[in-house]
């Protein structure tokens, strides 16, 4: 074909510009297709460290990295939960698993009985029904195993994970699929008469050449800048917070295998374990908390805080994500607070997409078109998912907390909440990636449930007795309880990882 | 206890009849109160002889026993639908329910299946769908509950006579408390407060109250437009046939397991086999041809000896503007219509009623229908009809016909913008839109798109990752399983006779 991509351009030194790199270079491995990346380091907004969500291991499966030696190299823990502590006044809590709720009872989810418990006021909590709850409770993992019809394979997850060691681990292994680095930052970003991208040039004076180009430095974006002519949706108004402080800190002494994530008068601390140190940080809204005094909260909350970075944003998204020949990935294409695990997650689920709808051409419009529907829907739906932390319970006071319910939320968001406050439907999207399990886990969390669930539901689940469901919670314990505990099970596996290499 | 809601249909036929008899179903005496009002006098329009999958998922929910049904309809099997002269005269695809090959590498089969025939030349599209390859042959089984196997690649509908279904439900319905007067529409009473529908009259001096109505009363909205006034999206310009005439005749030939639908000079005729007798009917443009003209057409090109008069329907393609307005939720005709090309007729009176179902919970059982609920409802429906619109223009805007003005107009005409990006992604690409919900899925576009000549330009370049000679193999062995897989099945006539034929039913009342 003429006018095939032959060169790809991946600016920025991010874990998502290594992903993409490492993504691209596999997928098209039988046309030998060149893959650059013009490594300009984490860029400002790099965190100290991150936790994700179950999406990132199918992308590390696509790009061929072995599991366990991710984790032995990087030090990085498994995530079953997050735990959300005073989002819904002081002494609230509660877990969003990355697995069921129960078994489905015929073709009904099992939080529909939840829901109908709770309408006939014997409210029970998820996490009796959920082995990764139990489990991340107790501080305990193993991997899920079994046939899908199994309680053993009823849940997923996620890691904990270190941003630089990330980093390191991602750049050898793009370099081992054949991913070319060139190290500098970007100084020039020219175009061809016919206005695409032309080629970058770096520090060194070398100008690097492609026929596509992809944009992962960060929210400034100085490569899709040059050529995008889309808006911006600004998110501010449902999401004041601006600011993440995060850091490394000495081990946990429980070291659960889950993020917690706690309310503050000016937004959520959060804090994470790692093989051998821990993660904590601080997202708040600037208008409610000087910078300076965020740090000296994080510090007092966290003994041995080291190095600390901040970054600062403003939540929000480009309305087209690709224009032309480029295309912006992560911070450069949505800025949203990691509250959800979404930013990782919507980075990936962009280079899932790209590769679907890898250009046949330079000049082949109707894919982007195609991406941006898709790749904006996502958003989307992720920034309702965020937004409905914060709305979907009781309110907490304080001037922050009023911020963040002061305009009406966007109408997705409000059409969601509405039908299932009325009947306990919770409608998806086509391109919404949280599921209505996970739906189920934050509104139930957030103490919302409906007035009502589908009558032919209810005349299905009435039969149902909690005798009945007692032999499932035991189960339920009594795996859990046999799990080892997390960091053994961290340990022994990067135990193992390093026997199998050496 | 409260009193329980009650619900009045006006209008019988198959959306009177499918919502009673799913209402009965669904909710317990003291949750709902159905009464069913139809007049013996108006006749039912009965389209939608022939039916999509999805109406097993109704039957099974509300509990009937499908050899059951399908012996008192005079039913048989339907894998697809046959388009005749579409793109060009002489041309027949068949849209199966069912996939083509399957994905390779997360590729979806076609990709492999155009790159193949760029390079090597590989056999048509039709000969990697077992629905297509057992349809040509009039053979059929039922799906193997086995997902690997070639013969779970495949679902089934029914063609039936709907008046019979309409009677078998009537049956159903009855037997399950829901009231039935026979009685025309005199009158419909409106709250002074509210607007909302308080009663309707009848033409034997009694009122009927109720909580909610459901407009059956086909095209012409008896409640929801004529007494409410609820207004009607138009979509002619797109789909400009307005009239059809049907005429049943004597079944001659074998008994196909799908339906037939020809491109005709001003329109399409159907050709739908049951067990008794064929069902026919040509659906045209006035523009283009006179209803004398379309009869006489009609009547000369039907496959045995008519069994009647040919009957004439009028209407207007569109959507009503809402189908749920105040208390009044319209379905069927008085909702929208559809052309039958697709048989989409019966399939969305079916998601009508099944979301009506979930939304009436809580309060709105209790008579108050909170807004939110009936915008979600709302959406919901205008969606599924959006999306059978776009897929239907695709049929008569993918055309190269020159021989007929309707051709020439629906060639050139302007189309939505939703469908224009489907077209024109899949021509540069072969990459088909996809979504979650909505009625048709990837095979029944690519059915379309290949059956009408929109032949991509390109496919997948991450289907070139496969080795070429591995590809060859693969598809061959694709294409020789369907074969063997189509050799076992018995014909659709055996088939039939073992396990539904109509000879053999039981009384009407009978299984029940």
């Amino acid at each position: 074909v003429s006018g095939a991509i032959q060169r790809v351009v991946i600016a920025g030194g991010t874990p998502v510009a290594w992903l993409a790199a490492a993504a691209l270079r596999r997928a098209f491995r039988h046309r030998d297709l060149h893959v650059t990346v013009i490594d300009s380091g984490g860029g400002k907004d790099a965190p100290a460290g991150r936790w994700t969500l179950p999406s990132q291991r199918g992308m590390h499966g696509l790009v061929g990295i072995n599991e366990r030696d991710l984790m032995r190299r990087t030090g990085a823990t498994f995530k079953l939960a997050s735990e959300h502590l005073g989002w819904h006044g002081a002494g609230s809590g509660f877990l969003h698993a990355h697995g069921d709720i129960g078994s489905d009872l015929g073709a009904t989810p099992f939080y529909k009985y939840l829901l109908l418990q709770a309408i006939t006021g014997r409210p029970e909590n998820p996490e009796h029904y959920s082995l990764a709850a139990v489990a991340a409770r107790l501080g305990r993992f193993a991997r899920p195993m079994g046939s899908d019809a199994e309680l053993t394979s009823s849940f997923t997850y996620a890691f904990h994970l270190d941003e630089s060691s990330y980093i390191a681990y991602l750049r050898e292994h793009a370099a081992r699929l054949g991913v070319h680095r060139i190290a500098g930052d970007i100084v020039d970003v020219a175009r061809a008469e016919s206005g695409n991208l032309d080629a970058l040039t770096v520090a060194s004076g070398e100008r690097i050449a492609g026929d596509y180009f992809i944009d992962c430095t960060g929210a400034d974006a100085p490569v899709m800048n040059k050529i995008a002519r889309g808006g911006r949706d600004d998110w501010t108004p449902w999401l004041p917070c601006d600011r993440m402080i995060s850091a490394l800190t000495p081990p946990l002494a429980d070291a659960a295998p889950l993020t917690r994530i706690t309310a503050t008068d000016a937004g959520w601390l959060w804090r994470a374990p790692l093989a051998q140190a821990a993660l904590a940080g601080y997202v708040f809204s600037s208008a409610h908390l000087e910078e300076r005094a965020a740090l000296v909260q994080l510090e007092q909350s966290v003994p041995g805080l080291q190095v600390s970075a901040l970054n600062r944003f403003a939540s929000g998204r480009r309305q087209k994500f690709w224009e032309r020949n480029c295309i912006a990935l992560g911070t450069a294409a949505v800025e949203l607070e990691p509250l959800a695990g979404a930013d990782l997650h919507l980075a990936l689920l962009g280079i899932g997409t790209l590769l679907e709808l890898f250009p046949l051409d330079t000049h082949s419009q109707v894919e982007s078109v195609e991406y941006n529907r898709i790749m904006g829907e996502h958003a989307d739906a992720l920034r309702d998912f965020t937004i409905a932390h914060y709305r979907a319970g009781r309110a907490r006071p304080g001037e922050f907390w009023d911020a963040t319910r002061s305009v009406p939320p966007p109408p997705s968001l409000a059409a969601k909440l509405d039908l299932y406050s009325a009947n306990g439907r919770i409608v998806l999207a086509d391109h919404e990636s949280f599921e209505e399990t996970d739906w189920a886990w934050l509104l139930m969390g957030a103490g919302r449930y409906p007035d009502s669930i589908e009558a032919q539901i209810q005349t299905r689940l009435e039969k149902i007795t909690l005798a009945e469901l007692a032999p499932l919670r035991a189960r339920i314990q009594q795996l859990a309880a046999s799990m080892p505990p997390h960091i053994e099970y961290v340990r022994r596996q990067s135990e193992q990882a390093q026997h199998a290499k050496s | 206890m409260a009193e329980p809601l009650k619900v009045v249909i006006v209008g019988g036929g198959t959306a009177g009849w499918m919502t009673a008899a799913a209402l009965a179903a669904v909710f317990r005496a003291d949750q709902c109160k159905v009464h069913l009002i139809e007049s013996s006098e108006i006749g039912i329009v009965g389209v939608g002889e022939a039916t999509l999958p999805h109406i097993r998922f109704f039957n099974r929910r509300i509990g009937i026993d499908e050899p059951d049904l399908m012996a008192k309809t005079q039913a048989t099997f339907k894998l697809g639908i046959e388009f005749c002269d579409w793109a060009r005269l002489g041309d027949s695809y068949i849209h199966p329910f069912g996939a083509y090959g399957s994905r390779i590498a997360g590729v979806p089969f076609h990709h492999y299946w155009l790159r193949e025939r760029a390079a090597n030349g590989a056999a048509p599209i039709e000969d990697y769908s077992l629905a297509i390859m057992a349809a040509r042959l009039n053979r059929f089984a039922l799906p193997s509950d086995d997902p690997t196997a070639v013969l779970a690649t495949f679902g089934y509908a029914f063609q039936f006579d709907a008046s019979l279904y309409a009677a078998y439900l009537r049956v159903f319905a009855e037997t399950r408390g829901v009231q039935r007067t026979d009685a025309k529409i005199q009158d419909v009473l409106l709250r002074g407060e509210d607007g909302w529908i308080e009663s309707v009259k009848l033409e034997n001096g009694s009122t009927v109250a109720g909580d909610l109505f459901i407009d059956c009363s086909g095209f012409r909205g008896l409640l929801i437009e004529q007494a409410l006034k609820t207004g009607y999206d138009e979509w002619t310009r797109w789909l400009p046939c307005d009239r059809a005439a049907a005429v049943p005749c004597e079944n001659a030939g074998p008994l196909t397991p799908y339906t037939r639908a020809t491109a005709r000079e001003a329109g399409w005729q159907w050709r739908i086999p049951l067990q008794h007798r064929t069902g026919n009917g040509y659906v045209y443009s006035s523009q283009f041809i006179s209803d004398d003209e379309a009869t006489s057409k009609l009547m000369s090109r039907l496959p045995g000896k008519a069994l009647a008069d040919p009957r004439l329907l009028r209407f207007t393609a569109g959507r009503r503007r809402k189908t749920w307005n105040r208390n009044c939720v319209a379905i069927g005709l008085a909702g929208g219509f559809l052309e039958p090309l697709e048989s989409t007729s019966i399939h969305l009176i079916q998601i009508a009623i099944t979301q009506l179902t979930d939304y009436l919970s809580g309060e709105s059982l209790r008579g108050h229908f909170d807004p939110r609920i009936v915008d979600a409802y709302n959406r919901w429906i205008e969606m599924e009809y959006d999306r059978v619109r776009d897929f239907l223009i695709l049929h008569y805007h993918a055309t190269e016909r020159d021989d007929a003005p309707i051709w020439n107009y629906c060639r050139s005409m302007d189309v939505p913008d939703s469908l224009k990006h489907k077209m024109e992604l899949f021509r540069h690409r072969a990459r088909v839109v996809t979504y979650k919900d909505g009625l048709f899925l990837e095979p029944s576009w690519l059915a379309v798109y290949f059956g009408q000549r929109i032949m991509p330009t390109a496919y997948d370049p991450l289907a070139d990752a496969v080795a070429s000679a591995d590809l060859t193999s693969r598809l061959r062995a694709v294409q020789e399983r369907i074969q063997f897989a189509v050799m076992q099945m018995p014909t659709h006539e055996d088939f039939l006779e073992r396990y539904c034929s109509a000879g053999k039913a039981t009384t009407a009342q009978g299984r029940m």
